[in-house]
This record gives structure tokens, C-alpha cells and sequence, in this order.
């Protein structure tokens, strides 16, 4: 069946939302022409309105292209039985208000035809998985924060365990720790062979883990190529290291103007901002615990 | 103009062939996985029953609950028994199927267009569930929110009906003993009525199972002949309906109606009166009255021929046919009889048409057309009510007798007692004008239709108004042929109103709950058809235009025999006026006509595309306490399937390409 090693093709995909004048038409993607192999984690970046949803409707076969076409897993865009290996987040956190969180994950399980201990089962496993406060399971999402909507709305994109997971802004709404859990299970699902695809404007967070990426701009691709293609300056060197005397720093410095080095810098590095979030929770969750 | 084949239905049937056509040419491949689909559609369909539920779906029963209790204990009395269960009966399932189809017709038609509006569709649409799973499962679910709330109500209403139940029973058990105590203690002449007993100990909720027979007024009947002569009272209501196929007339002269009446008493003049309908289209009337000679006869030609007679066209050659005539005949002359033959031959016809157009008859020669043979005669008659007069003051005239023919009996289906007698149940009103005093007595003779041998049972009867006389007549009748039951009053001045069902051979009763329950499950089958037709046009259509959708499909569907009965009639010619009007030939009056012709035929095929509601009537079976049969009920549901089909149809080919987003 599959006879190309892609989990995601495009040939030439275009959507141009129709108008009633010609001048209310929106050319949402023009000639997109992707190719996410397996097994990769695919970020896919733009500023608001470039066509990022817009590109992950059409995968899913809920917008219908104006032109072009895709395959998914080797099949048409909007096929049903791929679907069965697809999860999908929503850019916001689309569910049944009048549902609670167990409701709400039962009601896609039965859409997968799971039977009910399979339910049962996943539907624990990934409220555990997402972290979703267990005082709050059992009453309606309507009365949800956000982010605890969003954590719902992951699980429901995990439940099935997707071969192919597609993310429209995954960390919004998050709280910092909520972040770094999207992305080390982003991880998690890279090392189980998955493929991921997501958008975000979280350019840090793509940075941390996307293999391959794409830069949309008004519908059109301006930039594509591997992390390590597009980040790494090829003509700089870096050195860090501890134990650095005043002394050693002035020796390093001459040596370096000797040797006819230009634009050299030095400073001391500095930790991120979410490095230093994360440790402090981190500890009091530990002190908390003992 | 008279089609045999309806042009504008077959233009109905053909549309909906293609859309199912398409339908299985664009759904095959999800029809096919329908297997799995199925529960992934209660998924979505129990997702629906829980927004119902949070729609405050529960707050219906509940309401209704209160209202049971509230009338339960504020029970209106002072109808008869019977009455006063059909009218609760009426009045409970009336309200039911008033408020789940408002409120299911509501919810169907918010339920895609909500969706879409908070987004969810964008989720559960990327999940592997086909359109026609969303939209089998929205109607499933709403379904099950109707069956739900159906099945709580019809608890409610069931214990309020035995909260009646009991009281009527109790109330007739009271004036039975009061009754009889009298009649012991010859305060009272009348011997109780048995009619209270059986109240008292069968009570009004029933589901009687029973045979109707046809019922035929045998006007006056004198039984000296061989067939009985049957005769028409003058200066009632009685009417004879005389029945004629399509009347081809010759251009040259014109056909007319010859009548030929026995009179009794002989030779006393008489006058009958003559409304010609054209059965196809009841609104073309010509009226008239006519004396008949001593010999009881008299010719009639109509004014307007045309209406009524067939002719060929010289320069077109085509044939303008406006169908069958009936002829609805009285007599208002007082202390006159008009005997009536039966009409199976030219000389025992009362009714002919002569000089009729010989060439287009399929016999040769023959330039006449005798009527439908046999007669009917009907009484005075309201709401399917006749009624049938006592004897004459001082028994000169016999008394109306009405007639009941049972065919094809089969003496097994009918319960026996242990001394070898059946049952059969007599309810008719009784209304008196003179003898007020006198409780009503008729006379039934039962015998059996073929068997000369067998003897004819004869009894008289004590009748009460509306209330069951219980009689039991020899299993011997039962002997494989007709039973005929005549029945007639007794009294001078009193009159027996009856109809067809008036004499029930009765078999084993069904339970009355499991009787509600069938009367519900239509009622079920009405708001499902209509919940299909409110999610299907949620599924291209913003819920305010949904709804107004869904409420033209259900008020069109309502109007199937109106409209029918319309169409018939072409244009202008509807208000019956084309014929003599002088602005006939004026261009303006004819384009008016084309227009408002076709504007009909537009209107007949909507209402042959939409499903029919007339079709479900809950009521008739459980309001006259009678069982509603199997057949009855799965006729319903079928036709609801087979409406619900093209609809999901067409919701499927809308949903098919639409986004979801
Ligand atoms: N249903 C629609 N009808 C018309 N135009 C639309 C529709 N949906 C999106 N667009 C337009 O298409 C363009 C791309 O939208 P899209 O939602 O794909 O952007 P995005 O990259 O996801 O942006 P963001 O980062 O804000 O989520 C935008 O200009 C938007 O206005
Ligand atoms: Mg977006």
C-alpha cells in the first residue's frame, strides 16, 4: 500500500476560499508542495493568516483543495480508513461543552470502534498522559479553563495512538510546564517511530525539536530545509567552559587577536528563561511531595 | 380532465429515483462499511441524546407529569364513560405528539447547524466517521430522545388513565346497585342497565379486539320479496347514491337521467330532489328537482351537460371526459316511500342514463348505462353518525332497520362460551323526540346469510346511550357464510344512531397499556420522519431557515389530500366558472388560468416529493377502545422508513463535498 516512505505528499495544493466578488476571495495556499517522510517531526511556521490551518484542513480532507492534491499515508487526503491512524489537534479546542472530559474521550473511542475495556483503558491512560487535574474530570468541559480544555483536546488526539499526529498550535494555552511536557512527549512519540506534524509560533519550541520545518508566508513557502540546515552558522565557532580566570580570559582574547580572528565575543552564558521555571517548579514539586 | 395515471406523482417518483439513484451510486462505499458505522453512528447519536438531555429533554416529562396530577385530581366528570376516556385519550396524545414534534423538530434542526457554528464538527469530522454516519446517528440520537421521552409520558398517562379508570368503575358499580335496588323495590319499572355492570367490572381501558361488518341502511325493508325490497323514506334525510361510470354523449343530443321509482302508496305524488356531483372533482354540483308521475317516473337532463358527460371533440377528435357522476337522490315529500330496486338488471334499475353516445360503449347497440349496482342508501348522518327512525305512531309504518354483513368469518378466530354462545358487543346512541320516558328497546334479528335451515335468532334488546349491550347469539350462526345483523328500534319516536362499528363480533381483548403503547410507537413514527427532515436541512441550511423548511415540509405533507383534490381541477376552472364565464376567450383571463394551473401543478409535486403525513393517525384505534392490529402499526412504520430513505438521501448528497469548517 504504501509506496512511498512519506507520511505526508503535496503536489501543487492551493486554496482559495471563494467570494461572492472576486475581491473577497482569499488565496489561503498557493502551490504547496510538501514531503514529510516517516518517522520525522515536521514544524510548520508562518505569521498569522499564512495558511497553516489551512494546510492541515486540507490534510485532514476537512476543507476541500481548489487545486492540487495529497496524500496522507499513501492515501487520498480525507480517506476514512486513514483516519483511523491520524490524530488531529484542533488550532483551538473544539468539544462538546455539555460533555465532561471521560464523555467527551468515550464519544472519539467509539468513533474508533474501540470496545469498552480498550475505552476504559485509553481513556485513563492518556488523561494521566496529558496531566489533567482528576478533581475536574467528571464535570463539563464547559467549565474548563483553557488550557485544561487543551489538555482534553490532546488526549482526544493521542487516543487512538496515531501513527501520524497532526498539532495546529499545540502549546497554546499552555502553561509553561504544560509546554515542556507537549514537547518532551513530542519526543516520546518521535522515539515510537511517529510522525508529527505541527504548527506553532513558538519558535523555541520548534526549535528544540522539529527535524525539518517550513516557513510559510501569505500562502506561499519562503523557507524548507532541516533544523540543522537552517540554525547551524557554518563559519563560527563557540567555546564554553568553567574555571575561567580573568587571566585565562585575557590569554584567550590575545591569542585570538594573534591568530587574526574576526567579530570575537565573549560574556558569560546565560540560562533560559524556561530552564529556571521549570527547576523551580521542578523543586517544589519535589518538597511538596516529601 | 380525468387521468388514470397521476402525470404529476410519477414526476414525483421519478425525481426521487434519481436522488436515490444517486444516492447508492455516491454512498456505496459508506453504505458498505455501515457495519461498523453503525455504532460509530450511536456514538454520535448518544453524544446528540446527552445534548437533548442537557436541552432540559427531562423537563418535558416532568411538566407532564404535573399536568396529569394536576387533572387527575381535578377529573371532569359528566361525559358518558366512553366519552370521557376518548376525550383524555384525544386530548393526551393530541398535546404529545404537538410538543415532541415542536421540540424534536427544534433540536433536529440546531443540531448541524450548532455544530458547525461551535466547530466540533472540525474534531469528530477528522475522526474516522463517514457523513452518513453523522447524519444516521444525529437522527438516531434525537430518535432515541423522542422514544424516551414518549415512553415517560405514556407511563404518565397511563396511571392517570387508570386513576379515571377507577373512578368511572367505582361510579357505575354505585348506580348499578342503586338500580337494582330500585328495580327490587318497584320504585323503578326499567331493569338495571347492564351496561354499568359491564363498566363496573371490565372498566373503559380497554383493547378490544373485534370484527366490523358493512354496514348497510336498508331504508325501509320489506323481506316479503326475494331479495328484500327496500324502500326510500320521504321527508327525511335519507339519500340513494347512484353511481355511474364515464358518459359518452353524441354532440347531436344529449344524454339524460330516466328515473323509475315504486311509489308506496300508490299513485300519491311525489317529488324527488337531484345534486349531480362529478366524483373526481366534488366542487362541480348541479342541483335539481324533479316530480315524478303517478307511475313513479320522471326524466332529468342537466343544464350544463358537460360537466358531466364525455363527448368527442369534432375538430380535434380528442375525447374531454369529466369521469364518473354520482347522483345523490332524496325525497322531500312527507308519507311517501319510494321503493328502490337493486339494480342488477335494466328493469329492476330505478336510475339509467338514455340516449348515450352507442358508438364509444364497447356493446353494440346498446344506447344506455345502468348504475353501480346495489345502492347506497345512507341515513341523516354527522360525524359518521346515522340514524335509523322507530316504527310509525300507531305501527302503520315499519321501522328503519339497519343491516350488518359479516364475510368471510372464520369461526375459530371467534372466542366461545362455555355453553356455546359468542359475544357481540352493540354501541349506538339513542336520541328520543317522543316517549322520553320509555327506555329504548330494539329489535336484532341475526341469522346466517346462505342456510335457509338455520333458524334467525331474534332479540330484543335494552339499548342505552352509548354504552356496550353485551349480547350472546348461538355459535350455530358462525356456519362458514355471511352473518347478517339487522337491527332497528322498537319505540315510536326514538331513533338509533349507529355506524359501521356499532356491532362488533368480539374476540379476546389485547392490554390496554400495550395498546398505548403501539398508539405511541406512531406517534414515534411521525416525529422521526420529521426529525429526519429537520437534521437533513440543517445540513446545507442555517438553523432559522431550517426550521421554516422543516415546518413547510410538515404542513405541505399535511395537506396530501387537499392539495390532491386541487390539482385535480385545472387553473381558473377551479372556481368552476370556465365554462359559461364570457371572459373565457379574453388573453388575460387564459394567461391568469396558465399561471395559477401551473402554480398547482408546482404545489402537487412538492407535496407528492415531501413524505405524507396524513398517513399517521394515532388515534382512531385507542379512542375507540379498540386494539390497534400489527398490520396497522407496521404499516407505519414502514411508510416512515420509506419517507425517511430519500430524505437521508438528500441529506447525504449535501453533506458529501461540504466542509466542515
Ligand atoms: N473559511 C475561510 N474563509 C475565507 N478565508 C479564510 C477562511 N479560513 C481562513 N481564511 C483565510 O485564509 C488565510 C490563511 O488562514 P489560516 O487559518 O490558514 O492561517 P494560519 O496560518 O493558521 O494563521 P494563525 O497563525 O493565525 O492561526 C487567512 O488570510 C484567513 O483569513
Ligand atoms: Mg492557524
Amino acid at each position: 500500500m504504501v509506496a512511498s516512505g512519506f507520511a505526508i505528499q503535496t503536489r501543487q495544493l492551493t486554496k482559495i476560499y471563494p467570494g461572492f466578488w472576486k475581491s473577497q476571495q482569499v488565496a489561503a495556499l498557493t502551490e504547496l508542495n510538501l514531503a514529510v517522510e516517516r518517522s520525522q517531526i515536521f514544524g510548520l511556521l508562518g505569521p498569522n493568516g499564512s495558511g497553516k490551518t489551512t494546510t492541515i484542513k486540507l490534510l485532514l480532507g476537512l476543507i476541500n483543495p481548489t487545486a492540487g492534491d495529497a496524500l496522507v499515508m499513501g492515501k487520498p487526503a480525507g480517506d476514512q480508513d486513514t483516519r483511523r491512524v491520524i490524530g488531529y489537534l484542533p488550532e483551538e479546542s473544539y468539544l462538546y461543552r455539555f460533555l465532561n472530559a471521560r464523555q467527551t474521550l468515550d464519544f472519539y473511542a467509539r468513533l474508533f470502534n474501540m470496545n469498552r475495556a480498550q475505552r476504559r483503558r485509553a481513556i485513563d491512560y492518556y488523561l494521566d498522559f496529558v496531566g489533567l487535574d482528576p478533581a475536574v474530570r467528571s464535570r463539563r468541559i464547559g467549565t474548563y479553563s483553557k488550557g485544561q480544555t487543551r489538555r482534553v483536546a490532546l488526549a482526544q488526539a493521542l487516543l487512538n495512538n496515531p501513527d501520524l499526529v497532526i498539532m495546529d498550535e499545540p502549546t497554546s494555552g499552555l502553561d509553561p510546564v504544560g509546554m515542556l511536557e507537549i514537547k518532551n512527549m513530542i519526543m516520546r512519540l518521535k522515539d515510537a517511530g511517529k510522525t508529527v506534524l505541527l504548527s506553532s509560533h513558538q519558535l523555541a519550541d520548534v526549535e528544540d525539536v522539529c527535524d525539518r520545518l517550513v516557513i510559510l508566508y501569505r500562502g506561499r513557502v519562503e523557507i524548507q530545509g532541516t533544523l540543522n540546515d537552517l540554525l547551524e552558522v557554518k563559519d563560527t565557532f563557540q567555546l564554553e567552559a568553567r574555571g575561567v580566570t580573568p587571566e585565562i580570559q585575557t590569554q584567550l582574547l590575545e591569542f585570538a587577536q594573534r591568530s587574526g580572528l574576526t567579530d570575537v565575543r565573549t560574556g558569560r552564558p546565560r540560562v533560559r528563561l524556561e530552564d529556571i521555571f521549570k527547576n523551580l517548579v521542578d523543586s517544589k514539586r519535589k518538597a511538596e511531595r516529601r | 380532465m380525468h387521468h388514470s395515471i397521476n402525470i404529476m406523482s410519477l414526476v414525483a417518483d421519478a425525481v426521487i429515483l434519481v436522488i436515490l439513484v444517486a444516492f447508492i451510486l455516491t454512498a456505496f462505499r459508506d453504505i458498505a462499511r455501515i457495519g461498523t458505522g453503525i455504532s460509530r453512528a450511536w456514538a454520535v447519536g448518544r453524544t446528540t441524546f446527552i445534548e437533548a438531555w442537557h436541552n432540559r429533554m427531562w423537563a418535558i416529562p416532568v411538566i407532564w407529569m404535573v399536568i396529569c396530577l394536576i387533572l387527575g385530581f381535578s377529573i371532569v366528570r359528566g361525559y358518558t364513560p366512553g366519552s370521557e376516556v376518548r376525550v383524555y385519550l384525544t386530548i393526551f396524545i393530541r398535546a404529545q405528539e404537538i410538543i415532541l414534534l415542536v421540540y424534536l423538530g427544534i433540536l433536529a434542526c440546531l443540531s448541524l447547524p450548532r455544530e458547525r457554528e461551535r466547530k466540533t464538527l472540525i474534531t469528530t469530522g477528522a475522526k474516522p466517521v463517514t457523513r452518513l454516519e453523522l447524519l444516521l446517528g444525529k437522527i438516531m440520537g434525537l430518535g432515541a430522545a423522542a422514544l424516551v421521552m414518549l415512553l415517560a409520558m405514556m407511563l404518565f398517562t397511563w396511571a392517570f388513565m387508570k386513576v379515571v379508570d377507577h373512578n368511572i368503575r367505582s361510579d357505575a358499580m354505585v348506580s348499578y346497585k342503586l338500580e337494582k335496588k330500585n328495580y327490587n323495590r318497584l320504585v323503578r319499572h326499567v331493569p338495571p342497565d347492564f351496561g354499568l355492570l359491564y363498566t363496573a367490572t371490565h372498566g373503559v381501558l380497554q383493547a378490544q379486539n373485534y370484527i366490523t361488518g358493512k354496514l348497510r341502511i336498508a331504508g325501509m325493508i320489506s323481506y316479503a320479496t326475494n331479495p328484500p325490497t327496500r324502500y326510500l323514506k320521504g321527508g327525511s334525510t335519507e339519500t340513494v347514491y347512484f353511481e355511474f361510470p364515464s358518459i359518452p354523449a353524441n354532440l347531436s343530443y344529449q344524454p339524460d337521467f330516466l328515473f323509475r321509482f315504486g311509489l308506496f302508496p300508490p299513485g300519491r305524488p311525489a317529488e324527488i330532489h337531484i345534486t349531480a356531483i362529478e366524483r373526481e372533482n366534488p366542487m362541480v354540483t348541479e342541483e335539481a328537482s324533479v316530480k315524478l308521475n303517478a307511475a313513479g317516473s320522471a326524466a332529468w337532463t342537466p343544464k350544463h351537460p358537460f360537466r358531466f358527460f364525455s363527448y368527442t371533440d369534432p375538430q380535434t377528435g380528442r375525447v374531454l371526459s369529466p369521469g364518473p357522476v354520482v347522483l345523490k337522490v332524496t325525497c322531500p315529500t312527507f308519507h311517501t316511500y319510494l321503493q328502490i330496486g337493486d339494480g342488477t338488471h335494466l328493469s329492476n334499475c330505478s336510475c339509467i342514463v338514455t340516449g348515450v353516445n352507442a358508438a364509444m360503449l364497447h356493446e353494440h347497440g346498446i344506447d344506455y348505462i345502468l348504475p353501480k349496482a346495489d345502492p347506497v342508501i345512507t341515513g341523516f348522518k354527522s360525524n359518521g353518525w346515522q340514524e335509523i327512525t322507530g316504527p310509525g305512531k300507531t305501527g302503520q309504518t315499519p321501522p328503519e332497520v339497519a343491516s350488518w354483513e359479516f364475510t368471510h368469518l372464520n369461526p375459530l378466530a371467534i372466542p366461545k362460551t362455555k355453553n356455546g354462545k359468542f359475544t357481540l358487543h352493540l354501541i349506538c346512541g339513542v336520541s328520543k323526540q317522543t316517549n322520553e320516558a320509555i327506555p329504548n328497546y330494539a329489535a336484532l334479528f341475526a341469522y346466517s346469510s346462505d342456510d335457509p335451515t338455520n333458524p334467525v335468532k331474534i332479540l330484543k334488546l335494552h339499548i342505552n346511550e352509548k354504552r356496550v349491550t353485551v349480547v350472546q347469539l348461538p355459535e350455530r350462526l358462525l356456519d362458514g357464510s355471511a352473518l347478517i345483523v339487522n337491527l332497528s328500534s322498537i319505540v315510536h319516536g326514538h331513533w338509533l344512531k349507529i355506524r359501521t362499528n356499532s356491532v362488533r363480533i368480539m374476540q379476546k381483548p389485547s392490554s390496554f397499556i400495550g395498546n398505548l403503547f403501539k398508539t405511541e410507537l406512531i406517534v414515534f413514527c411521525e416525529v422521526i420522519l420529521l426529525i429526519t427532515i429537520g437534521v437533513v436541512s440543517g445540513t446545507a441550511l442555517g438553523w432559522p431557515v431550517a426550521l421554516l423548511t422543516t415546518m413547510c415540509c410538515y404542513i405541505l405533507g399535511n395537506l396530501f389530500h387537499f392539495v390532491s383534490v386541487l390539482a385535480k381541477a385545472n387553473g381558473f376552472e377551479l372556481l368552476n366558472i370556465v365554462q359559461e364565464h364570457r371572459l373565457q376567450g379574453v388573453w388575460y383571463y387564459q394567461l391568469g388560468s396558465f399561471i395559477s394551473g401551473v402554480m398547482v401543478h408546482v404545489l402537487e409535486i412538492l407535496v407528492y416529493l415531501l413524505p405524507n403525513f396524513t398517513r399517521f393517525s394515532p388515534l382512531p384505534f385507542i379512542t375507540a377502545s379498540r386494539n390497534m392490529p400489527w398490520l396497522f402499526l407496521g404499516q407505519n412504520i414502514f411508510a416512515a422508513m420509506i419517507s425517511m430513505i430519500p430524505a437521508i438521501a438528500v441529506g447525504y448528497l449535501v453533506m458529501r463535498k461540504r466542509e466542515l469548517s
